[in-house]
Formats: C-alpha cells, structure tokens, sequence
C-alpha cells in the first residue's frame, strides 16, 4: 500500500545531507582537480596552436625558400659561368702567352675572386 | 560570493568562474556524497565518484538552467555514474530479481534507526530503485532507463523497499493512504 506522506518523508529524509568528514578537503580535491584539468586543457590549446603554426610554417616557408633559392642558384649560375667563361678566356690567351708564373697566379687569383663574388651575391640572394 | 544562490552561482560557473563553482562543490559536496554512499557505494569510491560528479557538471553547466535545484542535477549525474560502475564491475544486477537480503538493522520500536541504517536492510536491488527515485529524484522511469531494466521490475523493488523502509522507520505523523504516481 502507498503512503504518500512516508514517501514525502523519505524525500525529504534523502535530501538531508548527512555529516561526512572533511568536507572542505573534498571541495579542495574538485577545485584541484578543476584547475589541473584547466590547465592541462590550457597546455593542450597551445601545444595545439603551436603543432599548427609549426605545420603551417613547413608549408609555407620551404615553398617561399626553395623559390629564392632557385632563383639565387639562377644568378649565381650566370655569375660561375661568367667567372668559368673569363677563366676559359683566361686560359685561351694563356696559351698566346708564354706561360709564367706571375700569369698563373694571376689566373688563380681571379678564380678565387669570381668565386668569392659568386658567392657572396648566393648569400645574399639566399 | 556566499550570499548568492546557487543558480547565480551555476551561471558565474557557465562563464569559467571557477571559485563560483568551488562554493557550489563546498555547499552540495556532501549531499552527493551521502546520496552515493546510501546507494551502496563504499566511502572511497563514493568519494571518487562525487568528485567525478562534480567535475562532469563543471563540464555541462551550461545544460543546467536553473528548472530543478542544482544538487539534485548533480545527484542524478552522480547516481548514473554509480550505476555505470555498478554495472562495469559486474557488481548484483537489479534486473535480475531479487538479490541477496541484507542482514543489517533488526528494527526494534523503541530505537531510532535512521534513514542509513535503515537502508542497509534492503538488497542492493532494492536500495539502488529507492535511492534512484527518492534520493535522486528519478521517475520510475528515469531509474528503469538508467538501469537497463524493465519497469515493472523497478517498480516491484521499490515498493519492496518502501515496504522494509515502512517498517523500520518511525511512520511521520498524520500517514494518510493513496497512490502517488512516482513516474
């Protein structure tokens, strides 16, 4: 048989919050465990944001660099081949002229310097 | 922050207002507690469970809008978290029709037994339905969805466990018969 009034009673008798021990160390607990969760979510966003820049920039800067580096490898191809060239030349009026020492060196010296030149616009194509 | 009612406080909650929430945890804590514990659950992992209660309404504050209280929201969280559990590690099944009786709490007219004590006569089945819609605040049905199990079978071990509760709790003044409908 029902009794509304007992279970009102039960209701109400559930409700009560029985006395536990330590209820501000449990409080303390969630709150812990709130902000660890925070925080780890915190940690999770910017490992996130920098996966994502990181990615973002794999993309985009190889593309960019590998299209300077084209291009600096294109100048700096005309300016060995235009070092090679004088070398070539060089070495075709070496053989009108009698070969000495100071010419040798002199050919080498500027080898070294079309070389340097050469270089130095890679560096600074680059 | 102690002035305020707790949906003002499940709102600051909604906006990340943490320490809002603390209050709320500091208020209700042990009403979840106890609501676990009277279910079945032993104090640890009562604890545990209602930390998880807790935690899981942080979470979906934002479904709580203030229609119940909000310790009976995060009641009903913690009650189906224990009832996962229950059901996970295999423990008596309420389904399953009668389980083993508790041995506990012979009632005796002159001695005050309380509502815990009085719990512990029941079997696991019947105190998890009596817990569910008088602790949790389900409908029959609620408790029958919450528990995979048919309606009629929750509804037989509710009354089964009002019948012992009847008889070891002191009957309130002015008990009066009639049916109320819990689902």
């Amino acid at each position: 048989m029902a009794d509304p009034d007992f279970e009102q009673s039960l209701v109400k008798m559930f409700a009560e919050a029985p006395a536990l021990p330590d209820p501000e160390g449990f409080a303390r607990i969630v709150e812990a465990r709130l902000d660890r969760g925070w925080n780890l979510r915190q940690a999770l966003i910017w490992t996130m944001g920098l996966a994502g820049g990181v990615i973002g920039f794999s993309q985009v800067f190889p593309t960019r660099v590998m299209a300077q580096m084209g291009a600096a490898s294109d100048e700096s191809a005309k300016v060995i081949d235009q070092g090679v060239r004088s070398l070539s030349n060089l070495q075709g009026s070496l053989d009108t002229l009698p070969l000495g020492g100071e010419v040798v060196w002199m050919a080498a010296a500027l080898g070294v310097i079309a070389l340097a030149f050469a270089i130095t616009r890679a560096v600074e194509e680059f | 922050m102690a002035g305020l009612h707790d949906v003002e406080l499940a709102a600051l909650a909604a906006a990340g207002d943490r320490p809002a929430f603390g209050e709320l945890v500091r208020r209700h804590g042990s009403s979840v507690r106890g609501l676990l514990r009277r279910m079945g659950a032993e104090p640890s992992l009562a604890d545990d469970l209602a930390q998880d209660a807790f935690l899981a309404a942080f979470e979906r504050i934002a479904e709580f809008r203030g229609e119940g209280t909000f310790v009976g929201w995060v009641r009903r969280i913690a009650a189906r978290l224990y009832i996962r559990r229950w059901r996970r590690e295999g423990l008596t099944d309420p389904s399953e029709g009668d389980l083993e009786e508790a041995t506990g709490g012979e009632a005796t007219a002159a001695s005050h037994i309380d509502l815990d004590g009085a719990l512990k006569s029941l079997s696991a089945a019947e105190r998890m339905c009596v817990s569910l819609c008088y602790g949790a605040g389900m409908s029959h049905a609620e408790a029958a969805e919450a528990l995979n199990a048919p309606l009629g079978t929750v509804k037989s071990h509710v009354k089964r466990g009002l019948d012992k509760l009847r008889l070891r709790l002191a009957p309130p003044a002015g008990s009066s018969d009639g049916r109320r409908e819990h689902g």
